[in-house]
């Protein structure tokens, strides 16, 4: 048995390949973004383990916020001496350090990297610990020297002598580059400015008493924790965070983690995807080899072959293909790892692939994946295989399985389709995002596998309005094509399955991307009265001077800054909300449009007071008038009393739970390190916008991190962060694509074996060449087509209901995609096209008397 | 409408001339020493408004014959005709539309698309040139076969004998020049056979149409005008006006490992002798 089933197997090969490349696919997606995200952790956890020092101090943060608000929190620079006095202490240092700077050479071109690592600045001190080394000029000595790291130096073409200007919170001022610092471990992409020590705290925070947080070095005999504890008792935990190293190791890789997590995810998306369609590529695949064998296995029934052995002969091989895919994904993997490190390194981050890290759960998951999905996918076949009666070896059916009835699909399909629905129904009503959320996952997936399941039931009808026009455009040629997209409606509703899964993620991301975008651009046409907008372009914080230098510019009316703040209110309800609220100053009515529910922007923006949103006042008990406590990151706390209550249908968005805002006097007052987010600005009376502009854009060239923006280029900016989401949708969409072709292929190469006969008989009676090849063509556009319709019909119904979703989150506008519709459409023909290319030069070079006498 | 449908109008004005011949027809497989002769050097004239059987034991070369004249099998020698044109030498695009515009075929089984219905399968050779059926002609030929109460039905659900009828009105629907009919007869109960076999006569008596069968059953030969005998790729003899028992007769000289005849042929055709080389035909 075993040897008919190698036989098999490998009788077969040709057509399982495609089925294995789909298994290589989703292995290697798999493997790769494990032994991407392993080596990246390996390299880091190594280099923050090596670069720490034994225990840091820094300053205590009660919590965080989404939204920077620009600011360095600091302790006092004394404390280093403080500590010093502790046993055990051999050193402590006092660090200053920050990342909320911009630095720009002399032809106002920003230096830091392009990939969004950071730009650092901080002081020159030397420890055995410091992952970089001096490799020409000398140590930076006074407020005007500076040393920058080589990698930096060589990508942006800066070199000793040159002059920066590095804007920092405190105000921008120039070094001269004196000398450059080499990394002796991984670069983590980051751009690094060195300063001395002396000068850097007043420089970079403003006050030469500061620091950032203490390094301390331990004393031998001393271990990190043992030093940890002694330090805490001596200064108390309640102003300051204590870390050894290893806890400064783990909380620097966390950070890095979320930017390495969301690489990872991607990969697993792709792995997920490829998994997805392949499992109907697989299915498919072995449901028509068993079909295409169902003599030889009722023969071999026959023989005395009991069912068991039919199975699990058919599981060998699914078992036996899951091996080799797995395999061959394994070493793709490997190769797709190294790919993205290399990516990685042109993006800054130096990461050896010779280090590439693959840990013993990157083969397990690999063949657990491989293996998993042939097997599922494999099961059902072999069921089915296992069921073919002795009799099949006698009888002449041209192919089991075309004639069994579609009900048991019918009432499954049915019930799953109306559980789906209701849940999507379900979905639209719900009031509450997380509810709504949560019925759109599961209304989702139950009308995708009730599609999946209707499919073949799909397939008449829907194939008879699609091919309708074929017979009149075509002639017979159309009829046949038609005729034979229809003759098997489980082979064709599974092969067009592998495409609308697909299609059905697109047309959902798509619609919900354009209500987005839609959204917002309504949005901003509703709030924002402003001529122009100064904002980063990642939206982060940029130096005070800014506006000062905005304010001066000739033509510029009003100046409206926007300064973002952490803050922790409680309301009355008890509850304490962890939100980011803004400061803005008092004429916001001139450059937005706010709509208050209760009170004006002058009761909000007034001293001791802020407004709030009237859905989240009213759900937490606040009302005008009431005192809110009110907590601010380093500790600071104060009383603000409600003043307004907004009426904004965004209010709630990012990160910015609550809406609170205030006048920018409370920002100044509890964030004096904060910096401003974005200058709202309109032009003086007397000058047009558009002779503001140009004036505008040279104030800024010295700081070209920030950007003028009107109105429509805002929406631009807004369109283009939601555009990154979609491209990667779309990434998702070849891969489907990629996989879904195979199927097709595989599905129209197998029909072309099936009908040797039938093809030599329309060769024989005046078929040419050419009109069978266009008639396989039809036939694989019109599966692929089918599979566009429904996927793209499934995934306008998810896209309303994640619209609905939106709707909650403020987002109210639906917009339907047209282009990208009829564009997936007319590319899911030439999918077709594509797939049916192979296949129909197969069958028209079918010599017509040996395809006559083809058994 | 096809040129050869207005030359060839049904009735016997037509009769006379040869529909299709071939000179020197030689057909090997393989090259070298292990060449195989499938036909030797044939020459054959088929003659026009005639039914012409072909008969021979397995591996005699009879349905290579059959498909050198068709145009289906490239020859390695000699020249055949269809009509005035001579299709040794046409390229694989000119076959196929000869073929499709001045030739109609009926195969043992498999004879029709299953996915179309009797009467699409009928007109298809005419569709696929894209050319209006003569609808006149049409039912004539409906209603010869009794195919009009089945026009609708699909192959599958068409008996045996049905479908052989139907692809018999298909080969005529076009009014070729030649029908190739090879074994039609084969999957058929001797009933169903039998009115095949009678429609076959029909088309040629009361149509005009010119029909080559080539089989190996006696009775199914005895329809025939003139039966040509094969055996080891030529044609070592022929019978106008054949009965079963004569075909039977002279059948049994092949048999018992008899490649030679045994009386010379009746009228003046050489009768060759046959080569010792096998066949790996059929």
């Amino acid at each position: 048995m075993l040897k008919a089933t190698l036989r098999s197997f490998l009788a077969h090969k040709g057509r399982l390949l495609l089925s294995a490349l789909a298994i290589v696919l989703s292995v290697a997606f798999v493997a790769g973004s494990l032994i991407f995200s392993d080596t990246v952790s390996r390299t880091f956890d190594r280099l923050f383990a090596s670069t720490s020092a034994d225990v840091t101090v820094g300053p205590r943060e009660d919590f965080t916020s989404q939204v920077p608000s620009g600011e360095a929190l600091t302790v006092p620079a004394s404390l280093a001496q403080e500590v010093a006095g502790v046993d055990g202490v051999e050193e402590a240092h006092a660090d200053a350090s920050v990342q909320n700077i911009t630095v720009v050479d002399d032809r106002n071109e920003s230096v830091s990297p392009t990939s969004g690592a950071p730009t650092i600045a901080t002081d020159w001190y030397l420890t055995d610990r410091s992952p970089v080394e001096l490799t020409s000029g000398h140590a930076p000595e006074g407020d005007g020297e500076a040393l920058l790291d080589a990698d930096t130096a060589d990508s942006k073409d800066v070199g000793i002598g040159d002059t920066l200007t590095v804007q920092a919170q405190p105000g921008s001022f120039e070094v001269k580059i004196v000398g450059i610092a080499t990394f002796t471990t991984t670069n983590p992409g980051a751009a690094l400015v060195f300063l001395d020590p002396k000068t850097a705290p007043t420089m970079l925070l403003g006050a030469p008493d500061r620091a950032t947080s203490i390094s301390v070095t331990a004393a031998s005999g001393v271990t990190d924790e043992q030093l940890k504890a002694r330090i805490a008792s001596r200064i108390g935990t309640t102003d300051y965070e204590l870390e050894t190293a290893a806890e400064q190791a783990e909380s620097a890789a966390e950070q890095l983690g979320g930017f390495l997590d969301v690489i990872k995810y991607v990969m697993l998306g792709f792995a997920g995807i490829a998994v997805l369609v392949g499992v109907f590529l697989i299915v498919n695949t072995f449901s028509m080899l068993i079909a295409q064998r169902t003599r030889e296995l009722g023969l071999l029934r026959a023989l005395g072959a009991d069912r068991r052995q039919v199975r699990r002969s058919v599981l060998t091989e699914a078992v036996l293909l899951g091996l080799v895919g797995s395999t061959l994904g394994l070493a793709v993997g490997i190769g797709l790892a190294a790919g993205l490190i290399r990516l990685m390194s042109a993006f800054g981050m130096n990461l050896k692939s010779a280090d590439m890290v693959v840990s013993w759960p990157t083969p397990v998951s690999a063949y657990a994946v491989g293996l998993g999905v042939t097997f599922v996918a494999a099961y059902l076949p072999a069921r089915r295989a296992a069921s073919v009666s002795p009799m099949a070896a006698l009888s002449d059916a041209e192919i089991a399985g075309v004639g069994r009835p579609l009900r048991v699909r019918a009432v499954v399909g049915t019930i799953v389709g109306a559980l789906g629905v209701a849940a999507l129904a379900g979905c639209v009503t719900a009031t509450e995002t997380s509810t709504s959320a949560s019925l759109l996952g599961l209304g989702v997936v139950l009308t995708l596998v009730a599609t999946v399941i209707a499919g073949p039931l799909l397939v008449r009808p829907v194939i008879r309005v699609l091919g309708g026009a074929f017979p009149a455009i075509y002639g017979p040629v159309g009829l046949l094509s038609q005729r034979n997209a229809l003759r098997n409606p489980r082979r064709t509703g599974a092969t067009a399955a592998a495409l609308m899964v697909g299609l059905a993620l697109v047309g959902g991301m798509s619609v919900a991307s354009a209500s987005m975008t839609a959204s917002f651009d309504q949005q901003i046409d509703k709030t924002l009265g402003a001529d122009f907008v100064v904002q980063n372009d990642s939206f982060l914080p940029f130096p005070l001077e800014v506006a000062e230098k905005v304010r001066a510019t000739d033509g510029v009316g009003l100046v409206v800054r926007q300064r973002f703040v952490p803050v922790a209110v409680r309301t009355p309800d008890g509850k304490r909300l962890q939100t980011t609220a803004a400061g803005y100053d008092p004429r916001l009515d001139d450059v937005a449009k706010v709509a208050y529910e209760q009170g004006d922007t002058a009761a909000a923006l007034a001293d001791g007071h802020l407004a709030m949103s009237a859905d989240y006042a009213e759900d937490h008990g606040v009302r005008v008038g009431t005192v809110l406590p009110v907590e601010f990151p380093d500790g600071e706390r104060t009383e603000l009393t409600v003043g307004a209550l907004t009426d904004q249908e965004n209010a709630e968005g990012f990160g910015t739970q609550g809406g609170i805002y205030f006048g920018i006097a409370v920002a100044e007052k509890y964030v004096p390190g904060g910096q401003d987010s974005a200058l709202y600005i309109n032009a003086a009376d007397g000058t047009s916008a558009d002779r503001l502009r140009p004036a505008l854009e040279r104030t800024l060239e010295p700081y070209p991190q920030v950007k003028v923006r009107d109105q429509a280029d805002y929406k631009e900016l807004i369109r283009n962060q939601i555009a990154v989401l979609l491209y990667l949708v779309y990434a998702l969409l070849g891969l489907a694509i990629v996989i879904a072709v195979l199927g097709v292929v595989n599905t129209l190469a197998l029909s072309v074996v099936e009908r040797t006969r039938e093809i030599g008989l329309l060769r024989a009676i005046g078929l040419s060449r050419r009109q069978l090849r266009r008639m396989i063509r039809l036939e694989s556009v019109v599966i692929a087509v089918f599979g566009a319709v429904l996927g793209l019909g499934l995934g306008l119904v998810w896209g309303v209901c994640i619209q609905r979703v939106l709707a909650l989150q403020g987002m109210e506008v639906l917009a339907i995609p047209l282009n990208t519709i009829v564009a997936v459409v007319v590319g899911s023909a030439f999918v077709g096209i594509a797939a049916a290319l192979l296949p129909a030069l197969r069958a028209s070079r079918m010599n017509v008397l040996a395809a006559i006498s083809h058994e | 409408m096809s040129t050869s449908a207005v030359e060839h109008a049904p009735g016997h004005a037509q009769a006379g001339g040869t529909a299709a011949r071939a000179r020197a027809l030689t057909k090997a497989y393989g090259s070298g020493e292990t060449a195989v002769l499938a036909l030797d050097s044939v020459d054959v004239d088929i003659a026009r408004g005639r039914f012409t059987a072909v008969m021979g034991p397995s591996g005699s070369g009879k349905s290579t014959l059959m498909h050198c004249l068709a145009g289906l099998d490239t020859v390695s020698a000699g020249q055949v005709w269809l009509g005035d044109t001579e299709i040794t030498g046409l390229k694989e695009r000119e076959l196929t539309r000869l073929r499709r515009d001045r030739i109609g075929f009926m195969f043992q089984s498999f004879n029709l698309i299953p996915t179309l219905n009797a009467v699409e399968n009928i007109t298809l050779p005419m569709d696929i040139a894209g050319q209006k059926p003569d609808q006149k002609w049409l039912d004539q030929v409906i209603d010869t076969l009794g195919l009009r109460d089945r026009l609708k039905h699909r192959p599958a659900q068409l008996s045996g004998g049905q479908q052989q009828r139907v692809a018999c009105a298909r080969a005529l629907a076009s009014r070729p020049e030649l029908i190739f009919a090879d074994e039609p007869t084969g999957n058929l109960d001797s009933r169903a056979g039998l009115e095949v076999l009678g429609f076959l006569r029909e088309a040629v008596d009361d149509l005009g149409q010119t029909v080559v069968m080539v089989t190996h059953d006696p009775g199914a030969a005895a329809h025939s005008d003139l039966v040509l005998f094969l055996a080891d790729g030529r044609i070592v003899d022929e019978m106008p006006e054949p009965t079963a028992e004569a075909v039977l007769e002279r059948m049994r000289l092949f048999s018992g490992g008899q490649s030679q005849p045994q009386t010379p042929a009746p009228d003046g055709t050489p009768v060759t002798e046959a080569t010792d080389e096998p066949t790996d035909e059929d």
